[in-house]
């Protein structure tokens, strides 16, 4: 067994192993993923909102290009 | 809200329901299917909501806000959610007894809503085993999604083999 073999096995097993995880601590899993969802969602929410306006060259002007 | 005849039957249906069976899955929200007395009315959750405001759950989007999360209520909106309803499971949630949609029931919605996401619902319950092809097939041509499951099929399991 190579180590690419080894690791997909040890991936399995790990799956299984959350798989049968009681559902009441699945969802506990759920809820810290989604708290970390919703972080990365305000902070792309934030990067927009701050992204300056002025950076977009005005409409009928032509892009640079490299 | 079953007592105060708000609604006659919920089950919790979509990611939190698949829980039972996988692993657990990234989701923003508890989707919960409700059977209501008056599917009629305009505004046919407005009593939903009501119900919990007045007892301190408040609205947050189109979900309220239960604890740590947002809890979509979704008006059964066809007869197969009508019978995933029906024929929900008492599951036990740490002590306390709660209706889910059964495994098929889970699969075939998921099969007729059709995102991306539901898709993967689907194979990721036939994979654990939770259902078998036959039965969601069965289920799915009961309620008229024979071109649902047949683009299912050879997109997913046939491919597969």
């Amino acid at each position: 067994m190579n180590e690419t073999e080894r690791l997909l096995r040890r991936q399995a097993e790990w799956q299984r192993e959350r798989r049968s995880l009681t559902w009441p601590e699945k969802i506990r899993q759920a809820e810290r993923v989604r708290a970390t969802l919703e972080a990365f969602r305000a902070q792309r929410r934030h990067a927009v909102a701050v992204q300056p306006q002025d950076r977009r060259p005005p409409l009928g002007v032509p892009h640079e290009t490299q | 809200m079953r007592d105060a005849c708000v609604i006659s039957d919920y089950a919790l249906f979509g990611a939190a329901a698949q829980m039972r069976y996988t692993e657990a899955v990234a989701t923003l929200d508890a989707d919960v299917l409700v059977a209501v007395p008056s599917p009629d009315r305009l505004d046919v959750l407005g009593p939903i909501y009501e119900y919990c405001r007045t007892r301190g759950y408040a609205p947050e989007g189109e979900a309220v806000r239960v604890g740590a999360w947002p809890v979509q209520f979704v008006p059964v909106f066809s007869e197969l959610t009508r019978e995933a309803v029906c024929a929900a499971e008492t599951a036990d949630f740490e002590g306390v007894p709660f209706r889910v949609v059964g495994a098929v029931h889970l699969a075939a919605i998921a099969l007729s809503v059709g995102r991306a996401k539901d898709m993967a619902r689907v194979l990721a319950l036939l994979e654990c085993g939770a259902v078998s092809a036959e039965a969601v097939r069965d289920l799915a041509q009961r309620h008229g999604l024979h071109e649902a499951w047949a683009r299912f099929r050879s997109r997913f399991i046939d491919e597969r083999d």
